[in-house]
């Protein structure tokens, strides 16, 4: 009896198993995996977009915790240079920042990490962009704008890095698992590679004006020239800056808007002096965290109290003494007690409830304008204007200066000047008064932007300008690699010197 | 309420009544087994009042009503008799022991067991420890009653979720125990109907749980309905309860003049003029109570009704309930409500061929309001709220405040604006056949299916709390100028196929064989739909659909959905074997695949085997009298935990979504991508478990105790283990991390009689330790709870430590002058007033480096207490539980905003030397960060509750024959009476959010003190 109930029990459970093979192969019905993707040109389309869309994030989740970290561009080149104050609700609103503005800033620091880890997510999209659409069946002019976009925005993200950490790893395909541990690679290099990058984006993007407007905010033949001349500058290679940037002049792409104050509005949004821009949207319900359409910049520089902001980036008396008197730029930059601050309120020091008298009006968007619906804080529309032709054109002064050539320098710092009617700079202004005189166009015309801080470590200026602060020369000119990369690196990955 | 008063004064009335008294009936009682006679033995006269005791001698008189009477005599110990009067007048009565149950049949994992049989560790709950107390959910019948089972509420708001952990946090990731309902494993189980449940078996050492191979991980808690018996009259019950719950505390917190003259203080500390409205603190007085508010009191009712009735050849169990409870915080804007119907039904088709269905649905509506985080709770904002605001201006109209910044919204105006309703219609059914293929072969057959249809609304209706339109002062967020209205809709479904053979034998030689085998499989699917619009013409809720927006041409409404499924397939066996009464050996393999795991791990195989010595009958256990019954257990076995698993987990998905805005009128064009790196290694969590018990049933079974050691590791932990940042792809879960919890447990009874009380106390204890014993390559540790008021991640977990412990920095007190702040070089920023935090690692700076442990929110140990008696009709229970050693974070105040209201410890803030060593100085500028996470947030949340008080009276049955009722009970009752708690917030009973948040006081939305009136009723 035995026997056979072992028979029978066994024999049933091996006929279940048999019919039963294939039922433990669901396949996910939403959704692609890598396995069936970049099967035709859509699938590239949407590839290179993935590339973009990485330039949106600015409040992320830090890999490996639930915690948000804001990675904004005016956090290090405005707040950590002597144009604005963290600000927020007290020292203690976003502390690790208080400690970067006073150069105590920690490699433990969850900003670093964001720094870090949102260029290589952005470089990773790229590298699987360039890596795989080159095999992809379809038309080779969009094949190659693709893959110049890509190369575009990949030379975008070192850039970030290697101003941010110096030398950092160069990673130009998907990683296996066996090579997730690198090694930092000299910055010389990196910065070769997104002069490779950004020559290749050149030759395949298209101008501005073959462009059409619903192809607003690609990459252009423009942005990558001038992103190219800007590579060159902070390398401080003179020559190829100078002829880069008037390749961008004479091309007739781009001239200044003739209104300063109009090229932070909604309407001077992609204006005529727009080169390169990161786009962004108020029409999306979107949640903290999440990948956004809009941004955080206007609430998080928009000042407390009754303006509803949290107000950060709060400019410095310094900052705002820059400005020459009559110069509208200021105005167009900063609100002062007493102005109104749009359909928000007059600004005073009751109304926003803390000590500051200067607030960041670049980002300044009125409450009727706010996202109609979701939580607005996340949703601002505010574009983020990375390259704009005043600065390409003040490079190319720069660069003049530089290569000896101070009447073509005064000429194009004049440009600039001129568009906001103020005085040109005499001819009897020479030598250092003059480089001085283009520092501080390009302070004034670009502040609260994003660039200060990095323009004074690249013009060697920094130790002196920023002393008070604490500024250490050979240490602060970059800031600290993240803690954790460097123990998930399994040591491979150094520290800057000083950190 | 007025029915009941009139059911008390009709009975009171009856009781009165003289009962005729006819016959004398005398008689002695003795034990079948000795022939001693029994003292104490109760005697009563069948349906009656009627009763008396037997003496020293064991005898007794008792004059009874007539011929026709039967008396009951019953003992603690013995099984209870009944002999008929007739003509006698000497009644002697032999009673036989009844050894503690132990012939009671336990629920085990695709069978039965005997209790002195099992060797495994397995909690038992009844159905009358069920219904003994009004439980309003059934995680709640668990919580207390089975020692290593931890129950906490996520919430207290009506329908919410509660977090259950067998022997402790096994997991980072899922840690719930998988549920079994009459054989349906089942994603939770708030919709049974509590009064529905037969029995609750808890398989809490892995060879109970190995059967269920790589889903049983955590635990199992196994639940049988009820069903009705062959050959029973029919019988019908209804039960129902009315309640009332009310808040029990109310945090103390600053006046109105109290916090003007903090607010002074605080603006003047950073050099800000202060408010001129703050001016005059004295003329502000007490404020407004914005507890009292948002609090209130609520009601809840419970109807339930069931019936059951057998013939010959068949059992049927129908029940039916309705249950509604509104919360403490919003009313009915918290309320959730359940109904169910079940119907179970038994048939014999001839000797050998049975055949069951099992049907049940259920209906639940629930509206919710946001709870526990820190930014839009209305019990949150209540704690944050200034106490100068009024919630409503002198017309009516709610009010915003004019001292707080952003997220703390007028909370009134918040639940008066809350529309999110939830909606599940859920059906459970299966269906069995069963056939006798031998006389001891069986085959069972067994295809069940679990649908669930949940719907969602949420509609934002416009608002705008400014004193006439576009008034300038009023914030940004106390302002919707359009409203918006969110659908979904989501599908579940799970069929499982089981299929079963059971082999039972009585060996030649005494021996026991039983063999269990089968073959399970299982499909799920889910789908979602969710669209949304805004702009509609209406902001009445009741006409709140998609069709109503009137922004049609301009705002296409939004719309996604998806799919997901999953397969699971499993092989299975047990074999039970006993050596003779003794020995109890028993064996389970299980080999599961799952279609969740990655490629090169499809399937796993997990084995247990335990072991149990029944000591009875050695010499010098049987020579102590005293000893009924004593029993060793020992088992090991290894299961999974497959069920934290993502259904695609394994693959790394292409995702659309990555968009970008270009052109000039702002289109989104779709990008996509991968988000994670993929994981074809990808398979359960292995969790092994050794465990070795002691059973002993003591002095006639007037005493019993289960004591359990176990330890429980848990290998191939899935954790998300942070890759570098090169990588650039988000890592996805990886097999690295392990953990281990071993404890102890100890549970104890004592019921007796002593004369006509009858009484059984009783308690369980459990002491559990926790700790992270790997996390991968390198051992990164993982930070999570961020609580925004204190601006950081305050939960982390590292090897070595407990899951999710308490981390940040440790304080010495308060600087008391600028020169002993000067002094302290870590501290550069810091004055006198700010709090000194300990540099550690004494590297001259405070910083990350510095932060320890500062808490473990994982008790010492959780116990139980119960009491019941019962004398005459009347019967008294009490049922107190507790939780001891664990810390709480208290992340109630959104420090961060600087103009919230506070508790009033900050009253004895610094304010100068030698005023305080434990507050700082309070101060709208921080430059030291007084308010980063330390020490000064951790509070000790041990707490002992009484869960349950209930005084309930059963009416004569002489009365109810009369009304034709079988049985009628009333009863009173009350939940969380008294809480015994240091814990300044509001509710020491805090769950999870998720389980790498334990113990986080985000403003909590606390249970309720509940005082009730029910009535249960037999016909």
């Amino acid at each position: 009896m035995s026997q056979k109930t072992t028979l029978i029990i066994g024999l049933f459970a091996v006929s279940l198993v048999a019919c039963k093979s294939e039922f433990l192969d669901v396949k996910p019905l939403v959704g692609s995996t890598e396995a069936n993707f970049f099967l035709n040109a859509a699938d590239a389309e949407s590839a290179t977009i993935a590339c973009y869309n990485n330039l949106q994030q600015e409040v992320t989740n830090i890999q490996g915790s639930s915690q948000l970290a804001p990675h904004f561009r005016w956090y290090f080149g405005d707040i950590v240079s002597d144009d604005s104050h963290k600000g927020g609700s007290g020292d203690g609103d976003e502390p690790e920042l208080f400690l970067f503005e006073n150069f105590q800033g920690l490699a433990s620091s969850k900003l670093m990490l964001a720094e870090w880890q949102v260029a290589y997510r952005g470089i990773a999209y790229c590298n699987l962009a360039i890596d795989r659409i080159p095999d992809v069946e379809m038309d080779e002019t969009d094949k190659n704008r693709f893959v110049g976009e890509a190369a575009f925005i990949r030379a975008y993200w070192y850039f970030n890095l290697v101003t941010m950490f110096g030398d950092v790893p160069l990673i130009l395909t998907n990683l296996a698992p066996s090579e997730y541990q690198q090694t930092r690679t000299p910055s010389t290099e990196v910065w070769a590679q997104i002069e490779t990058d950004l020559e290749l984006a050149r030759q395949a993007l298209p101008k501005r004006s073959a462009m059409s407007v619903s192809e607003i905010g690609r990459a252009t033949w423009g942005a990558a020239t001038s992103l190219l001349a800007k590579v060159h500058a902070y390398q401080s290679e003179w020559a190829p800056c100078r002829d880069l940037t008037y390749e961008v002049v004479s091309s007739g792409e781009y001239f200044l808007e003739p209104d300063y104050s109009k090229i932070f509005t909604e309407a001077g949004e992609n204006g005529s002096g727009s080169i390169w821009e990161v786009q962004y949207m108020n029409a999306s319900g979107g949640n903290w965290g999440n990948q956004l359409e809009g941004t955080f910049t206007n609430v998080f520089t928009r000042a407390r109290g009754q303006f509803g902001g949290y107000g950060f980036n709060i400019p410095e008396q310094n900052f705002v003494d820059e400005f020459e008197s009559g110069d509208p730029r200021l105005a167009a930059s900063v609100f002062q007690l007493g102005d109104q601050m749009g359909d928000r309120g007059e600004f005073t020091l009751e109304a926003t409830g803390m000590p500051h008298e200067y607030y960041t009006k670049k980002f300044f968007i009125n409450a009727s304008d706010e996202a109609p619906f979701g939580d607005p804080n996340p949703n601002g529309y505010s574009n983020d204007r990375i390259i704009r032709y005043a600065d390409v054109l003040l490079f190319h002064a720069e660069a003049q200066y530089h290569l000896g050539n101070e009447g073509a320098a005064r000429l194009f710092t004049n440009e600039v000047r001129g568009r906001v009617s103020l005085q040109p700079i005499p001819a009897n202004v020479s030598g250092v008064d003059l480089l001085e005189a283009i520092y501080h166009e390009r302070r004034v015309e670009l502040g609260l932007e994003g660039h200060r801080f990095f323009d004074l470590v690249r013009q060697g200026r920094a130790s002196s300008v920023l002393a008070d602060a604490g500024f250490s020369a050979g240490v602060n000119e970059v800031f600290p690699i993240p803690e954790v990369e460097i123990t998930l690196s399994g040591g491979n990955i150094t520290q800057n010197n000083g950190y | 309420m007025k029915k009941l008063l009139l059911a008390f004064s009709f009975v009171t009335a009856v009781m009165v009544t003289a009962f005729s008294q006819g016959k004398a009936v005398t008689g002695m009682v003795t034990a079948a087994e000795d022939g001693q006679a029994l003292p104490g033995v109760t005697v009563v006269e069948k349906g009656s009042q009627n009763a008396t005791f037997t003496d020293l001698d064991g005898r007794y008189t008792l004059n009874v009503g007539g011929e026709d009477a039967e008396l009951v005599f019953s003992f603690i110990g013995y099984t209870q008799q009944t002999a008929a009067v007739a003509a006698i007048t000497e009644i002697n009565v032999q009673l036989v022991a009844d050894v503690a149950g132990l012939e009671e049949v336990i629920v085990v994992g695709y069978g039965n067991q005997k209790r002195s049989k099992i060797s495994g560790a397995v909690g038992t709950i009844d159905s009358k420890e069920i219904t003994s107390m009004p439980v309003l959910r059934t995680e709640q019948a668990l919580q207390g009653r089975a020692a290593g089972v931890q129950v906490t509420q996520n919430s207290g708001q009506p329908g919410s979720t509660q977090s259950i952990r067998i022997r402790g946090t096994g997991s980072l990731n899922n840690s719930e125990p998988l549920y079994v309902i009459d054989g349906i494993p089942s994603g939770g189980i708030d919709y049974l109907n509590p009064a529905d449940i037969a029995s609750i078996s808890i398989l809490k050492d892995a060879a109970s749980a190995a059967i269920y191979g790589a889903r049983g991980g955590n635990g199992v808690v196994l639940i049988t309905t009820k069903a009705g018996s062959k050959n029973q009259k029919p019988q019908i019950t209804y039960e129902s309860y009315f309640g009332v719950q009310e808040p029990w505390k109310y945090m103390a917190l600053l006046n109105a003049e109290e916090y003007a003259i903090l607010m002074n203080e605080s603006r003047s500390a950073a050099g800000l003029t202060p408010l001129a409205a703050l001016a005059d603190p004295s003329s502000l007085g007490e404020g407004f109570d914005w507890q009292d508010e948002v609090f209130e009191r609520a009601t809840m009712m419970n109807h339930s009704f069931s019936f059951t009735k057998g013939t010959e050849t068949s059992s049927t169990a129908i029940g039916g309930s309705y249950f509604t409870q509104d919360g403490i915080v919003g009313g009915d804007k918290g309320n959730f409500e359940r109904y169910t119907f079940r119907v179970n039904t038994r048939q014999d088709g001839g000797e050998r061929f049975r055949l069951g269905q099992n049907v049940n649905f259920t209906h639940l509506n629930r509206s919710a309001l946001a709870e526990n985080n820190e930014f839009a709770t209305p019990v949150g904002r209540a704690l944050n709220m200034d106490p100068i605001t009024q919630a409503t201006r002198e017309d009516g109209t709610f009010a915003y405040s004019n001292f707080i910044d952003s997220d703390i919204a007028n909370p009134a105006n918040q639940i008066a604006l809350n529309n999110d309703f939830w909606t599940t219609n859920r059906f459970v059914g299966s269906s069995f056949a069963e056939f006798d293929i031998l006389s001891n072969l069986t085959f069972r057959s067994t295809m069940s299916v679990d649908l669930s249809l949940g719907s969602q609304r949420i509609f934002n209706p416009t608002y705008d709390l400014g004193i006439g339109p576009n008034d300038p002062d009023r914030p940004a967020y106390e302002f919707r100028p359009v409203n918006s209205l969110v659908l979904g809709e989501n599908k579940w479904s799970n069929w499982q196929w089981e299929n079963i053979v059971t082999y039972d034998k009585e060996l030649s030689n005494g021996d026991d064989l039983k063999i269990v085998a089968g073959y399970s499989s299982l499909s799920n699917r889910s789908t979602s739909f969710y669209a949304s619009r805004d702009s509609l013409a209406t902001n009445d809720v009741e006409y709140a659909y998609l069709n109503n927006s009137l922004n049609a041409a301009e705002q296409a409404p939004s719309a996604n959905g998806g799919i997901s499924e999953s397969a699971f397939v499993g092989q299975f066996m047990r074999v039970d074997y006993g050596l003779g009464d003794a020995i109890s050996l028993a064996g389970t393999i299980r080999r599961d695949g799952s279609s969740r795991f990655g490629v090169n791990n499809r399937y796993g195989i997990f084995p247990s085997f335990s072991a149990a010595w029944n000591m009875t009958e050695l010499p010098w256990v049987a020579e102590k009298d005293w000893i009924d019954f004593l029993k060793l257990r020992g088992s090991w076995g290894q299961n999974g935990n497959a069920d934290g698993i993502g259904n695609y987990d394994y693959t790394s998905l292409v995702y659309n979504g990555l968009n970008y805005t270009f052109g000039s009128d702002q289109v989104q064009v779709n990008g996509a991508g991968p988000i994670n790196t993929s994981n074809p290694d990808l398979k359960w969590e292995t969790v092994e478990q050794t465990n070795v018990g002691i059973d002993a049933d003591l002095y006639k079974g007037k005493l019993n105790f289960v004591f359990d050691y176990f330890v429980k590791s848990t290998n191939d932990m899935l954790a998300v283990v942070p890759l570098p940042g090169v990588v650039g792809y988000l890592p996805s879960a990886t097999n690295v991390a392990s953990a281990r919890n071993s404890g102890v447990e100890f549970m104890v009874n004592h019921r007796n009689q002593i004369g006509l009380v009858e009484y059984s106390v009783g308690g369980n204890i459990s002491f559990i330790r926790n700790e992270v014993t790997g996390l991968g390559e390198g051992g990164q540790p993982i930070s999570t709870g961020s609580v925004f008021g204190i601006g950081d991640l305050v939960s982390y977990t590292e090897i070595g430590q407990p899951i999710a412990y308490f981390y940040g920095y440790e304080t010495a007190g308060i600087f008391q002058t600028d020169e002993e702040a000067a002094a302290n070089t870590a501290l550069p920023d810091a004055q006198a007033g700010d709090v000194i935090f300990v540099d550690q690692n004494d590297d001259g700076t405070v910083d990350g480096a510095d932060k320890v442990m500062i808490g473990n929110p994982h008790p010492d140990f959780t116990y139980g207490f119960n009491f019941d008696a019962s004398y005459k009709s009347f019967d008294f229970s009490v049922f107190l539980q507790g939780s001891h050693g664990n810390d709480l974070l208290n992340g109630v105040f959104r420090y961060d905003l600087n103009t919230t209201n506070l508790p009033v410890s900050a009253l004895e803030r610094w304010t100068g030397e030698g005023t305080t060593n434990v507050y700082p100085r309070i101060s709208h500028s921080d430059p030291n960060q007084n308010n980063r996470i330390s020490d000064r947030f951790v509070e000790d949340g041990s707490f002992m509750r009484i869960k349950n008080v209930q005084l309930g009276y059963t009416l004569p049955e002489s009365v109810m024959q009369r009304l034709s009722i079988g049985k009628c009970r009333i009863y009173v009752a009350a939940s969380n009476l008294f809480t015994f708690t240091s814990y300044s917030g509001l509710d020491p009973e805090i769950g999870s959010r998720g389980t790498l948040e334990i113990g986080i006081d985000r403003g909590f939305y606390p249970s309720a003190r509940t005082f009730m009136a029910g009535i249960n009723v037999n016909f």
